[in-house]
């Protein structure tokens, strides 16, 4: 393919009062791959909506070929070249990989779409990732029962087929496994020496380093720079991304976790993703679930929780508990903390008030005492140093962390005493991560037992006392002491030293 | 869904004393007090079975319930024939018709919950059933009589000329107000109507919570047939028909979103108000059904237009 | 292909398409009917009772569309007695050739523009569809009103008499069927049938896969209105006459139908054959109330429990799935 360049150049977007990006810059040229990186809120995924087309800026402009454009849709975008691998975003669960990857591209003849050239063009798209992707995926297989990483696969091919000058991936790589981002890696590389010009956002360091060529680190809405990864460092970069150094990355662990009670154990849990798990915890531990994505472990969690049904022996504090729904969970001081914050943790449209209080309702009597509603959940969100505007906002107001607080705080208002979290710093910014695992190590002094789910490695090791890796519904290895280190958390999840599936006990 | 301005509930009151003006110039004698009380009964019919169909709105998952307008024709004919006229049995007919009506509703909760059927469905179907229940019940014919106490209460005027109905809706009005914003089951629907996951997973039992809502519409649909039975005097067919879609209508016109989670029954109370102003008025300005039909129909679009808009695409 | 391997393909096609379960439904009331009552099934008795459900099966086609973009339409019963009134009036002032054409053009244009109302309103102005279509069919059926005030008119007996034939030995209601579906696998065909697909599945999705998702919705309205309109024209030489309230009926039973033949309310699947199906199954379910020994009082409650049993069909078989599972 020809040469092609892009150049977007002081751009701007504001979102009704908020200010999503202010001085956004970035340039790439065929055969090279840059990266986009900051924080969350850092305005990076808006200058990629920008550039394909999905959001009109309000101000500055984009530059392809030494030209100015503007496009008023992500269809204009695909007309210049441009072709954007969201999350997922663009997939119809009903139909097929086929139907999917060539929706408003169809071949067509006559007017009617040639479903057999249309299903010949798939299948030699999905051979690219041959080996990588799950059994039987075909194009004719339905969306809706691919698994999260195959459709992330399907997304890369959707925008592949539109043959693109300039593709740009959008934290495409987080639902992928090792195998697939190395078969991506391959074919990006492939790609780059075709003239094509990639972008890549993302918050992985190590893949950044793998692939990328170049990055651009925006902070605030402003582009604060942009470096050559070949001489330039990990810290350089994550100083960029945030003022004044990180946040400690773990909380002081506490000494010795035997002589403590056991408060929740499991023996053969078995569920329609669990394949028999056992574990123990004991009061006051952080236990960690790691592993791939999509390995069991929020479905673990949710079991526990009473949230889906499983079979097997659950005991809480030795006494044997079957629960089958969360409100008997959390009758008997349980908790949890979902990993899609907005979309099951939160009422969005609702105030803080009753985000706090919707597990709580029935303590305020039948007529409810509203005024002491609202005394409880004002001291809660002390406790919690909530950033709010009043009580009656609504969450959507909140930043990501403290939206968090929120949807921590509705169960400490409880006093639970077991809690269960799946992935909660996700999508919140290294600042208020620090808060929070403050708050998590308070309450482990208070002798709350803690599950912590987590797909960011470093956080499960500073983070967790032991560590459970699960693979296909299981764990697979117990990590404690001096196993517990990144290689071995990594080799472990991947498979590469397995042993017979481990119990897991304490 | 985005709304546009203030708030709806003020929209409606304003749209409300608007048409009554309006119908006062047009045709003297309509803003006459006996007038306005004519048309505050009329509304407070709406009114009730509104209300349930408020509650099941505001529940989320494309709630609706389309089996008013029969469970309204059946609570009226229940009490017509158990009362038949007298007043010593008015207390025990209208606890039955309230008692089917519920039961009725429960049957379409349990629909909804345990068997997946969609609420426009479950309702529509049961809407079949609960006719044929009426002409098993009255063999095509019907018998019976409205206790002289249902008729008293509702049309004869109580205290300041104004009847006993509207009292009595006015504290519906409260015992709603009392309900969604007073109690769990009101704050466990709001939760509901947002988001099904979240609040089942904040412990809400979503179904239970389900089947009571769609139960209560059901014996509020019987209390508007009952009440409904005190004006007219008569029972007919489908004496309940007319007040299925209206009640939605005038659910929407007060502000609640049909997405769920948002509303309340003070702003339903503005919308029947407001639609069976326009009723009125049309009537009053004397156009052939043909003309009424497409103005009624022209207005609600235009109220449409002002808050019943979807939230775009594109941003 | 053996014939063994090829009616197993068959089977297997069949048992994955959206109206597998309508069809289990079709044959149970078909047995049922035909113990009751087997000369229902002489051939000239079926296609002139079916004849009577032509009207209902073109408006739950149009329903079906609407539905699969993720919409519903709740005007269709007052497009179907506005067009009939057109339709009949026109037809009844002088019956030559050309009028009759004016006529036909006139209904089924009537018919377009009402669907263009509905879809304008719903599509580009994002109305609610539920509360905008019971809206506009106010409007219609004033419309309806205005034309016809009181049910009359005739219509040319040669047409009448057409309608009641069997072309080429097939009866009409087949011929019905039979282009119904040409024209709907045609449409599924082109670009419109994965775009209407995908605006009733995600329409976030299409949207951003660049499917022109409120000329999808708008379309799809459109062409309910058509459908409407030409059941309208059945029911004008069904009946002889026309009628400004005969299409209320029409649109609740049409939904019933779609979701009988296992089109789904949300959207984004399902299809029209599903839809003739679930017709043909409530037309059935009323032989067999009517030839069921039982008073004529109860008949109403019995196809009601019957519609609403054959409703629960699905939900009722994933629930003893999942009782026996866990």
């Amino acid at each position: 393919m020809a040469d092609v360049s892009l150049s977007a150049q002081h751009l701007v977007k504001r979102y009704g009062g908020v200010v999503a990006l202010a001085d956004g810059s970035l340039d790439v040229t065929s055969g090279e791959v840059l990266a986009l990186m900051g924080a969350n809120g850092s305005g990076k995924s808006t200058i990629g909506k920008i550039i394909t087309g999905a959001v009109v800026p309000d101000g500055g402009r984009v530059l392809l070929d030494g030209e100015e454009v503007s496009f008023s849709s992500p269809q204009a975008a695909r007309k210049a070249g441009i072709s954007a691998v969201y999350q997922e975003l663009s997939l119809v669960p009903d139909m097929t990989v086929a139907e999917n990857v060539w929706l408003a591209n169809e071949p067509v003849a006559l007017g009617r779409v040639r479903r057999k050239e249309r299903k010949e063009r798939t299948a030699r798209l999905l051979s690219l990732f041959e080996d990588a992707l799950g059994p039987s995926v075909g194009p004719d297989s339905l969306v809706s029962v691919l698994s999260p990483s195959d459709r992330q696969i399907v997304e890369i091919l959707k925008a592949l087929s539109r043959e693109p000058r300039i593709m740009i991936l959008d934290e495409a790589t987080a639902s992928l496994g090792a195998r697939q981002v190395e078969h991506l890696f391959e074919l990006v590389g492939g790609w780059k020496a075709q003239g094509m010009a990639l972008i890549f956002i993302s918050h992985r360091m190590e893949e950044i380093f793998q692939i990328a060529d170049k990055a651009t680190v925006l902070r605030g809405g402003k582009t604060v720079g942009t470096a050559d990864l070949e001489e330039t460092s990990e810290e350089e970069l994550v100083g960029l991304m945030i003022e004044g150094g990180g946040a400690p990355r773990h909380v002081e662990k506490p000494t010795e976790a035997a002589e403590r009670a056991v408060l929740l154990e499991t023996e053969d849990l078995r569920s329609s993703v669990l394949d028999g798990v056992s574990l123990k915890l004991v009061e006051g531990e952080i236990l960690g679930l790691g592993g791939l994505q999509g390995q069991g472990q929020p479905d673990l969690l949710l079991a526990l929780f009473g949230a889906v049904a499983h079979s097997g022996t659950v005991r809480l504090a030795g006494e044997n508990v079957r629960f089958s729904h969360p409100r008997q969970a959390m009758r008997k001081g349980l908790a949890f903390v979902p990993g899609d914050r907005g979309g099951e943790g939160l009422l969005p449209i609702r105030s803080i008030l009753e985000n706090l209080l919707l597990p709580s309702w029935s303590r305020y009597g039948a007529f409810l005492n509203v005024r002491r509603a609202r005394k409880d959940s004002e001291d809660v969100s002390e406790d919690l140093s909530l950033k709010m505007g009043s009580l009656e906002d609504p969450v959507s107001s909140l930043s990501g962390g403290n939206a968090q607080k929120v949807v921590l705080g509705k169960w400490l208002m409880r006093d639970p005493k077991v809690l269960l979290l799946d992935d909660p710093t996700k999508g919140v910014d290294v600042g208020a991560k620090g808060e929070f695992y403050k708050i998590l190590s308070d309450l482990q002094e208070r002798g709350v037992a803690i599950l912590l789910h987590s797909s960011d490695d470093e956080e499960l090791l500073g983070l967790c006392d032991r560590v459970l890796v699960m693979r296909d519904g299981v764990v697979r290895r117990e990590l404690s002491g001096g196993d517990l280190n990144k290689s071995a958390l990594v080799s472990a999840s991947v498979g590469s030293s397995d042993g017979p599936p481990s119990g897991g006990a304490a | 869904m985005k709304r546009i301005g203030l708030n709806p509930i003020v929209i409606a009151l304003i749209l409300a004393v608007i048409l009554f003006a309006v119908g006062g110039i047009v045709q003297p004698g309509f803003a006459s007090y006996g007038q306005a009380m004519n048309i505050l009964r009329l509304a407070a019919f709406l009114g009730i079975v509104a209300a349930g169909q408020t509650l099941v709105i505001i529940s989320g998952g494309e709630g609706i319930d389309l089996s008013v307008g029969a469970v309204i024709t059946l609570g009226a004919i229940l009490v017509f024939r158990i009362g038949d006229g007298q007043n010593d049995q008015a207390l025990l007919a209208l606890a039955i018709a309230l008692g089917v009506g519920l039961l009725i509703g429960a049957t379409n909760g349990l629909g909804i919950t345990l068997l997946g059927i969609p609420p426009l469905v479950m309702t529509l179907g049961m809407t079949g059933v609960v006719q044929g229940l009426i002409l098993v019940i009255t063999g095509g014919r019907v018998e019976g009589g409205a206790a002289p106490a249902l008729t008293g209460l509702v049309t004869n005027p109580l205290i300041l000329g104004i009847p006993g109905v509207i009292f009595l809706w006015l504290l519906l009005g409260a015992l709603m107000w009392a309900l969604l914003r007073r109690t769990a089951y009101g704050r466990r629907l709001f939760a509901i109507g947002t988001n099904r996951v979240t609040a089942k997973l904040s412990g809400v039992r979503v179904p239970s919570v389900l089947v009571l809502t769609y139960a209560l519409s059901g014996m509020l649909a019987a209390l508007g047939g009952v009440v409904l039975l005190g004006y007219t005097e008569q029972v007919f067919l489908n004496l309940g028909d007319p007040y299925t879609l209206p009640s939605v209508a005038a659910v929407v016109v007060g502000g609640t979103l049909l997405a769920g989670g948002v509303g309340s029954y003070f702003g339903t109370m503005a919308g029947a108000l407001v639609l069976t102003l326009l009723t009125s008025l049309l009537t009053a300005l004397d156009l052939p059904e043909s003309m009424r039909l497409i103005v009624y129909g022209a207005t609600l679009l235009l109220l449409l237009s002002l808050y019943g808009r979807q939230k775009a695409l594109r941003q | 292909m053996s014939a063994a391997s090829l009616g197993g393909r068959l089977r297997r096609v069949a048992l994955r398409q959206s109206y597998a379960f309508a069809l289990v439904l079709l044959v149970v009331t078909v047995a049922v009917n035909y113990y009751l009552q087997p000369n229902f099934f002489q051939p000239g008795l079926l296609s002139g009772n079916l004849l009577l459900f032509v009207p209902l099966m073109l408006v739950a086609v149009g329903q079906t569309v609407v539905v699969i973009g993720g919409g519903i339409d709740l005007s269709l019963g007052a497009i179907v007695s506005m067009a009939n009134v057109i339709i009949v009036t026109l037809m009844a002032q002088e019956p030559s050739a050309s009028r009759i054409l004016l006529a036909l053009g006139a209904g089924l244009g009537a018919g377009i523009l009402a669907g263009a109302l509905n879809g304008f309103c719903v599509a580009v102005l994002r109305f609610q569809p539920i509360v905008t279509t019971f809206a506009t069919s106010f409007v219609f059926s004033g419309l309806a009103l205005y034309v016809l005030p009181e049910p009359g008119g005739t219509i040319p007996p040669g047409l009448q008499g057409f309608y009641y034939t069997n072309p080429l030995g097939l009866p009409m209601v087949l011929w019905v069927v039979i282009v119904v579906l040409l024209l709907w696998n045609l449409l599924r065909s082109t670009r419109y049938g994965p775009y209407l697909y995908a605006t009733g599945g995600r329409d976030l999705s299409a949207f951003v896969s660049g499917v022109p998702v409120s000329s999808v919705r708008f379309l799809s309205y459109c062409i309910a209105g058509l459908m409407a309109a030409l059941a309208a024209l059945a029911l004008a030489l069904s009946t002889g006459t026309g009628n400004p309230i005969g299409g209320t009926e029409l649109m609740l039973q049409s939904i019933v139908a779609v979701v009988l033949g296992g089109t789904r309310l949300s959207g984004g699947q399902g299809g029209v054959v599903g839809s003739i199906i679930g017709v043909v199954i409530l037309s059935l379910i009323q032989s067999i109330v009517s030839f069921s020994p039982a008073p004529s009082s109860w008949q109403t409650l019995i196809n009601g429990l019957i519609v609403v049993a054959a409703l629960a069909g699905p939900g009722l078989f994933a629930l003893l799935r999942r009782g026996v599972r866990t």
